[in-house]
């Protein structure tokens, strides 16, 4: 599915709903943040040259910044 | 009897502190828990005809410890033998995030504590579009739920009324994944009085506080035998709570629109643009030194008018002797030194906790972490940096809640490379000394190199990290994760409290250091080991047949300095800083800054015989020590001592010293051992010493 895109190159203002994780290492903060499986975000922030990302947890209403090179170990997938 | 303790505990900005305020009505002290300097805030209160303890844990979002403020929470939590460990927790929540609120309630009462749920901040509820059931919330959580408003006090005393409450047995909601069942199994047969969730959770942590080294090889061992790591317990345990809290919570709460989000949404469209967010992020700071020098100068001249008038009144009072001497020149004029700082820190503090309190610090963690990510530093860095330009010790507090343990270290071992306060007294001196008082392109060139010795302070900041970066390993990989909360109007009690606070732990803490300093170095300046030092005049008369009675009386003083203790050390450390331009003089002045730099224009003032309590914002005082320090010849080379090279070379090497050892007493604190603050010692004093003896060799 050409849909599926890591979270890092999603841009501004695009919703995506999270699939899977690339790698083990996120630490469990990401989890415990509302970064799980199936939930839907929205890129609001990216901070210049490749600084972290500000999305919405929509369903928390809640923002989260985090990192680039976290983010892309984030799969997800466009809405 | 012993009092009933209560604990408050929740995830970060739901408003716990404003509640603790109203809660304790500010009858609370903050100190430290045992062996860190993870604050601890404690208090009590008097209700329902008893009196109760309520100890305020630092917020978190889960039991699992990702730093050392969280690693406190689970320590008093888990462990019934602990001081603070309360006999009912409160667990603080807000409407929006009540979710994550509920995670924290399940594993609290999983770990087998009685608690009761408050949501706070009931006022946005309507804003935020959130209508709750509260009935089939009570039934889900299986205790008292509790609504409140901490910023008006709505539904304290109702909450005060529920402190003595004893929720029902609680039967789990997490049932954990089949997969684990063996490891956990294993795991209880070594902890057979644990409930199921607290020997998960030594299963789960990679150093869970109170556990023997012993328990924790074998519980190393049974993640070893079933191929588990900490981080994947974790991770699923979040997962799954997740996932049912959400389902379970859709017959609890109805949710329409957030008018609250849409705000805050307009506002970081300008405060986090690409371009704009900068501008105003520095524009901000520019402002708010502006404003620490403009409105700390009439509160600075007011204490130092207020000590020097204690210190005349002292003088008047007491027989003249070595004892007026200690108290008048060592006691009042040594606390008067730190007292000065004071507005400047409590200026500081109060706008980084507006800054704090409003949302906005989180944004600037955003706009600022890809610049630091370079140095080995984290976004979150920027806080301790900025406040490092007040006082070290305060920043180096701050650094607690950064998560990663080497990015936690490197910033405290640089932060003492911002010019902190305490330097600029140093500054102005020297600068007018040997820097001429002239206009370039209509800016002022003193001024412009005390702009220049600010930038270098970030500069040595920064260098330092990079250069630390490459030595210092990490145990874990570093990661950035934080939560940006809705901007709000900041709650005024919680700012002035934290001014409050902050302010007088720093009097006190640094107080005692530079009081017992301002001690030691009158006894070493009073007292000398031959009659050099007890009979000057014979050897003033001796060496110089010519004098009149006159001159060898202005002498003494002089000569009394030179032959003390101190005279002496100044001495035995000249041949080292003889490289760096300085005479013996100025090494005394030097030694006495080891204590705190701001010790130097004072010790230089008794060295060059014009009295300790030297105003060097009084234009005339200044110019009494200016005539004298300018007049002065360095015995060595036969130049005035504070000439241009050697100026530039003590200018350096006052930007990169470590010099305060009320630092070092907290970097020792912070990191719990000596090896750290000695090797910042070492490594600022090398860094000094280096660039003050380029800078000499280079300009003489």
């Amino acid at each position: 599915m050409q849909n599926k895109i890591s979270l890092d190159k999603l841009k501004k203002g695009e919703e995506a709903t999270i699939v899977a994780f690339h790698s083990d290492e996120l630490p469990a903060k990401f989890y415990e943040l509302g970064f799980t499986p199936g939930a839907t975000i929205q890129i609001k922030h990216k901070a210049p040259a490749r600084g972290p990302i500000c999305v919405t947890i929509v369903k928390d209403r809640t923002l989260v910044a985090i990192r680039t090179a976290e983010a892309s170990l984030i799969l997800t997938s466009r809405i | 009897m012993n009092h009933k303790t209560i604990a408050l505990l929740g995830n970060p900005n739901v408003g716990k502190t404003s509640l603790f305020n109203r809660i304790t009505k500010l009858n609370q002290k903050v100190g430290n828990y045992p062996g860190i300097t993870v604050e601890k805030r404690a208090g009590t209160v008097k209700a329902n005809g008893k009196q109760y303890k309520i100890v305020d844990l630092p917020g978190t979002y889960t039991l699992f410890p990702n730093s050392l403020d969280e690693d406190v929470v689970f320590d008093i939590l888990s462990n019934p033998t602990q001081k603070d460990h309360p006999d009912l927790v409160v667990v603080v929540s807000e409407p929006t995030t009540l979710n994550r609120g509920i995670i924290l309630y399940q594993q609290v009462r999983e770990l087998g504590l009685p608690a009761i749920f408050v949501i706070n901040m009931m006022d946005e509820i309507e804003t935020k579009g959130l209508i709750i059931n509260h009935a089939a919330l009570e039934k889900y959580l299986q205790t008292k739920v509790l609504t409140t408003n901490a910023r008006t006090g709505k539904g304290i005393d109702n909450l005060l009324s529920h402190l003595d409450s004893s929720p029902g047995h609680y039967y789990g909601a997490l049932t954990l994944p089949e997969r684990y069942q063996d490891a956990l199994a294993e795991a209880k047969a070594l902890f057979p009085l644990e409930t199921e969730y607290k020997t998960w959770h030594l299963l789960a942590q990679e150093h869970p506080s109170g556990t023997s080294e012993q328990h924790l090889a074998q519980l190393a061992a049974i993640r070893t035998r079933h191929g588990l790591h900490t981080q994947q317990l974790q991770k699923d345990e979040a997962i799954l709570r997740h996932d049912k809290v959400d389902s379970d919570l859709e017959a609890i709460i109805q949710k329409s629109t957030n008018k609250k989000l849409a705000l805050t949404d307009r506002i970081d469209n300008l405060l986090m643009h690409p371009v704009l967010g900068y501008v105003i992020f520095f524009g901000l700071l520019f402002l708010i030194f502006q404003a620490i020098y403009y409105w700390s100068g009439p509160l600075m001249d007011g204490v130092d008018q207020l000590f020097a008038a204690l210190g005349d009144q002292a003088a008047a009072v007491m027989p003249e002797g070595p004892l007026s001497g200690l108290i008048v020149n060592g006691i009042i004029a040594g606390i008067g030194g730190i007292v000065i700082f004071l507005p400047q820190i409590a200026i500081l503090f109060l706008f980084i906790a507006i800054m704090e309190e409003t949302g906005y610090m989180s944004r600037v963690v955003f706009l600022m972490d890809r610049w630091l990510k370079p140095f080995g530093l984290n976004g979150k860095s920027v806080i301790p940096l900025m406040s490092g330009v007040a006082c070290a010790i305060p920043a180096i507090m701050s650094t607690r809640n950064i998560e990663n343990a080497k990015e936690r270290l490197l910033t405290i071992l640089v932060t003492p490379f911002m010019t902190c306060s305490a330097r600029l007294p140093i500054y102005i001196v020297i600068i007018g000394l040997v820097i001429p008082d002239d206009k370039v392109l209509g800016f002022s060139l003193q001024g412009i190199t005390l702009f220049v010795m600010y930038i270098l302070g970030v500069v040595g900041a920064l260098g330092a990290a990079l250069l630390l970066n490459g030595f210092i390993k990490s145990v874990r990989k570093s990661y950035l994760i934080f939560e940006l909360p809705t901007y709000k109007m900041p709650d005024w009690k919680n700012v002035l409290n934290t001014v409050w606070e902050k302010s007088s732990g720093f009097l006190i803490g640094a107080g005692k250091v530079i009081l017992a300093i301002s001690i030691i170095l009158w006894v070493l300046g009073n007292f000398g080991p031959n009659d050099r030092f007890s009979d000057p005049e014979k050897y003033i008369v001796q060496e110089n047949p010519h004098f009149t009675p006159e001159q060898v009386d202005n002498e003494i003083t002089a000569y009394r300095t030179e032959y003390s203790y101190l005279g002496y050390l100044g001495r035995g450390i000249e041949p080292v800083i003889k490289p760096l331009g300085y005479d013996w003089k100025v090494g005394i002045g030097l030694i006495a800054s080891f204590a705190a730099r701001e010790v130097f224009v004072g010790t230089v003032a008794v060295v060059y015989s014009l009295g300790e309590d030297l105003d060097i914002e009084d234009d005339s005082q200044k110019q009494t020590l200016f005539t004298r320090m300018k007049s002065e010849i360095n015995r060595n080379t036969g130049k005035p001592t504070y000439n241009f090279a050697s100026g530039i070379s003590l200018l350096l090497f006052y930007a990169f010293a470590m010099q305060c050892m009320a630092t070092i007493a907290v970097v020792r604190k912070e990191t719990g051992s000596w090896k750290w603050p000695l090797f910042q010692l070492f490594f600022m004093t090398g860094v000094a010493y280096i660039a003050a003896l380029i800078a000499y060799q280079v300009l003489k």
